[in-house]
């Protein structure tokens, strides 16, 4: 079994911003809050899902809310694991392995320093392989699982534990609850067994965003130097294929909030023509990129951003106009491929009046 | 008439003005004392231009002392932190990510209290009287008299720092003391760290503002003086002593606006080469474009605002190599009068390229005539090849910009850029720091989180932009001048209720009276 330190979590940071098309809010919190629990604990063990035993009972641990409330209200030590601790008491039911919601921000790294401060192993996999915006989404539930009981804990130590029906009523109950409990909330929810771990969770997520963003962040400067590097990477992964969409500058980008959640556009103009433009539609993570007429990604594929001069993934909110981008789209894995997750993440699922077409089969 | 002077971390430059109109110029090494230095530039342009003292309306300074204070870990008081966050936040401490010689120069003198906001406004916690006397205590047994104050969310309501301060300012009289959201925008760890900087240069701000004002005194100059800022605007003096923090990035602001008023553009691409290195930097509407990352002032994370600029190891002084193909980063820098090759010396410098071409007179002409024709030729495309590269990187789009050449090592440029759709040289370029001080203007600037669904956008806007124009009137500026340079909107995800941090920043030109 592999483990992974303190000294591991820039590059999975890095990694991580990158998988989370966008989203995921500003990394550097919750870097240095794990950086500075995996010293003091030590590293944490990885599990592979494939090794997680049949008895074992493993539960799904992240935050749900505002990104941007993490950058003035600061955690707590005990805030995660108290959501974790919570849930073994209500439920009675003790905790074997924690699994992570999705690879993307920080919610990639709280569950491994609550796993170091529990001694529990972390399972190197999680629900999306990627960031997206809403719970029912996860491939957990998409699966088999059921996303409750919850608990849902805020900084104050108050918790609230949600039954709910299905994973789209409990998305919609845990939003107002994040918005109610000052914005940030941690969740322990999606309890399973070995047997549903191994079917939903997306393996290897964890270590394979720490070596892309250890490429990323070894070599730096022009995205184009590392392309070669990272088209190898990502063609022996589960996610087979990455693609470069585009390379240009960011022409115009406007949000809204609607409905609890940032939808919007963005407009990127080419490099080598100026007529050829690139609109991105934005619900907090990058859904859909069309050229001209002709749509080049869409949900549940990746759409990836770097800033071309520094390899630095760039968030939907940081996005302005006059940056010099690369757009990358990269194929989901085979877990979004079947028709129940393809329903809850199609371009339809969005709203989109278009049918979703494999990164591979647009030439 | 103003007198705008710049001093770097090499030279001093000083510039007399009427208006937009250069008057008298001068440029020196910086001496190690501040007043004497002042002293001297104020001298020469005076003398130069046969005016009196009683002449002169405003005197504008820029300075790199504060910068270099950070990056050297020189000069820095003992400072003290209190956090206004419990019970959330206590697992980021203040100065958690600082590097450790500057953390133990300054003092590890950290404290968390119960207090500060939620994004809502609400409080996380009310202050507690015992809890913070005796951490006020504590802080004035050590006898630190230098004290940052933070508070969750304080951008948003400033109360818990405003409460901390005064108890501060009661058991401490004459502490110093920094409030974060004052200083910062939202993220508290940066705004703290900015705080904590500010605060730790007191001293050394209150001294350096005092040699300056007795400087100006001595040469019977009675009129109020300026310190440029990060974003190309002033504060009054007065102001330095609180805020010295904020001058961190002002000498390559100064040369972007200096370079705006010597050309007369206000869109362009402005390379400032110097001895050593070369900076790019953005004109937009006159002013710098921003930088969009954190910045590390020496090694310290902090999100001031700060011109995005880029460097490059390009100079006057630089050495040429293999036959012209490779240049620098490697100069003879501040040495270059010395051992250039028109000056007598024996190394191949760019100074010495651009003599060979033609594009400038310098030195011996006749010590360079052996140069090979061909290596002149390889450097000269080289040079210009580099430029070229920088602009690119930096420039908004693909179309060619105007590019305007400032600073001493300008001379160096002398044909077509590919980047340029116009290549400007403007008289008195050399100066264009000593420039940007003198004609900076005045600004405010207000940050709030506001909800769409409580309050309308237009509403807000409106409030803030005012709260934001009473900012710069007090700050000096003229109010018929009054004009918004940054609306920044910044929605909150996953929010239910149309959240959205608003930054609204107002400039407006120095009132002289």
């Amino acid at each position: 079994m592999k483990t992974i330190g303190a000294e591991h979590i820039k590059d999975l940071c890095a990694g991580a911003a990158f998988l989370a098309t966008g989203g995921g809010g500003d990394p550097y919190v919750s870097q240095l809050q794990a950086e500075r629990l995996l010293k003091k604990y030590g590293p944490a063990t990885l599990m592979l899902p494939e090794d997680v035993p049949d008895d074992f009972f493993v539960v799904s641990l992240g935050m749900v809310g505002a990104p941007t409330v993490t950058l003035e209200q600061l955690p707590t030590e005990e805030e995660a694991i108290g959501a974790l601790n919570k849930y073994e008491e209500v439920t009675g039911k003790k905790i074997d392995a924690i699994v992570p919601f999705e690879v993307g921000g920080g919610n990639s790294t709280i569950p491994l320093y609550v796993a170091a401060m529990k001694g529990l192993p972390c399972i190197d996999g999680d629900g999306m392989g990627r960031a997206l915006p809403e719970a029912q989404m996860m491939t957990f539930s998409i699966y088999g699982a059921h996303p409750t009981p919850a608990v849902v804990m805020d900084s104050f130590n108050n918790f609230v534990v949600l039954n709910c029906e299905d994973a789209h009523k409990f998305e919609v109950e845990i939003r107002a609850q994040a918005v109610k409990m000052g914005g940030m909330v941690s969740s322990a929810e999606h309890g399973m067994s070995g047997s549903l771990v191994r079917r939903s969770t997306i393996p290897g997520t964890i270590s394979f965003a720490t070596q892309i963003g250890n490429l990323m962040r070894m070599h730096g400067g022009l995205i184009d130097v590392i392309q070669p590097e990272l088209f190898e990477f990502f063609g022996q992964s589960d996610y087979g294929i990455i693609k470069h969409l585009f390379t240009g500058k960011v022409l115009d980008s406007y949000r809204e909030i609607i409905g609890g959640y940032d939808v919007g556009t963005a407009e990127l103009q080419s490099f080598d023509d100026p007529d050829k433009k690139m609109l991105l539609y934005i619900k907090n993570e990058y859904l859909v990129a069309r050229v001209g007429e002709k749509i080049v990604a869409s949900v549940p594929d990746l759409i990836c951003i770097v800033e071309q001069e520094t390899s630095r993934p760039l968030n939907a909110e940081r996005m302005r106009y006059g940056q010099r981008v690369s757009v990358f789209g990269i194929g989901c894995t085979h877990h979004y491929r079947s028709p129940e997750a393809l329903k809850v993440t199609e371009p339809r699922a969005f709203g989109f009046d278009l049918d979703y077409v494999p990164l591979e089969e647009i030439d | 008439m103003r007198i705008g002077i710049d001093v770097g971390g090499t030279h001093t430059d000083a510039v007399l003005m009427d208006g937009l109109t250069v008057v008298c110029s001068y440029k020196a090494l910086t001496t190690r004392d501040v007043r004497q230095g002042i002293i001297e530039a104020l001298d020469a342009v005076l003398t130069d231009a046969g005016v009196e003292p009683a002449a002169i309306e405003a005197v504008m300074i820029g300075t790199t002392h504060f910068t270099n204070a950070v990056i050297e870990r020189k000069e820095l008081s003992e400072t003290a932190i209190i956090r206004a966050c419990l019970p959330t936040g206590s697992g980021l401490p203040p100065m958690v990510d600082w590097p450790k010689d500057i953390a133990e120069v300054v003092g590890n003198h950290s404290y968390m209290v119960s207090g500060g906001h939620l994004f809502n406004g609400k409080p996380i916690a009310e202050i507690n009287d015992v809890e913070i006397d005796k951490v006020i205590a504590d802080i004035a047994a050590k006898n630190v008299n230098d004290i940052a104050v933070s508070a969750a969310f304080s951008p948003a309501n400033a109360e818990h720092e405003i409460i901390i301060s005064k108890k501060v300012r009661e058991k401490i009289p004459n502490a110093n003391i920094s409030l974060s959201h004052e200083i910062g925008r939202l993220g508290i760890l940066e705004r703290e760290n900015a705080a904590l900087l500010n605060a730790s240069l007191g001293n050394l701000a209150d001294r350096v503002v005092s040699n300056m004002r007795i400087a100006l005194e001595e040469r019977q100059i009675d009129c109020p003086f300026y310190i440029s800022q990060n974003d190309g605007t002033l504060m009054s003096a007065d102001y330095i002593a609180r805020y010295p923090a904020l001058t961190f990035s002002s000498g390559p602001t100064n040369s972007l606006r200096g370079a705006a008023i010597l050309s007369g553009i206000d869109n362009a691409t402005v390379v400032d080469i110097g001895g050593t290195t070369s900076d790019v930097g953005v004109l937009a509407d006159g002013f710098p474009r921003e930088s969009n990352s954190h910045i590390n002032v020496g090694g310290v994370r902090t999100n001031f605002r700060m011109p995005d600029i880029l460097t490059i190891g390009l100079g006057g002084g630089s050495l040429v190599r293999d036959s012209g193909i490779s240049i620098g980063p490697q100069s003879v820098g501040h040495r270059l009068v010395r051992e250039g090759l028109v000056f007598g010396g024996d190394t191949l410098t760019t100074t010495d390229i651009a003599v060979a071409n033609g594009s400038c007179e310098v030195g011996d002409k006749d010590r360079i005539s052996q140069l090979d024709r061909d290596e002149v030729e390889t450097a000269t495309q080289t040079i210009h090849n580099i430029i070229d590269d920088a602009i690119d990187k930096m420039r908004p789009s693909e179309e060619p910009v105007p590019i305007i050449l400032v600073g001493g090592g300008a001379i160096l440029i002398s044909r077509q850029l590919k980047t340029a759709s116009q290549l400007i040289q403007p008289e008195y370029a050399e100066v264009a720091n000593a420039i940007g001080a003198a004609i900076a203007q005045v600004g405010g600037e207000v940050e709030y989180i506001v909800s769409y669904s409580e309050i309308k956008r237009e509403t807000a806007l409106k409030k803030i932009t005012e709260e934001a124009e009473l900012k710069a009137i007090s700050a000096g500026a003229d109010e018929s001048t009054l004009r918004v340079l940054d609306v920044e909107e910044t929605t909150m995800s996953y929010m239910d209720d149309d959240a959205a941090r608003l930054r609204i920043k107002v400039v407006g030109d120095l009132k002289l009276v």
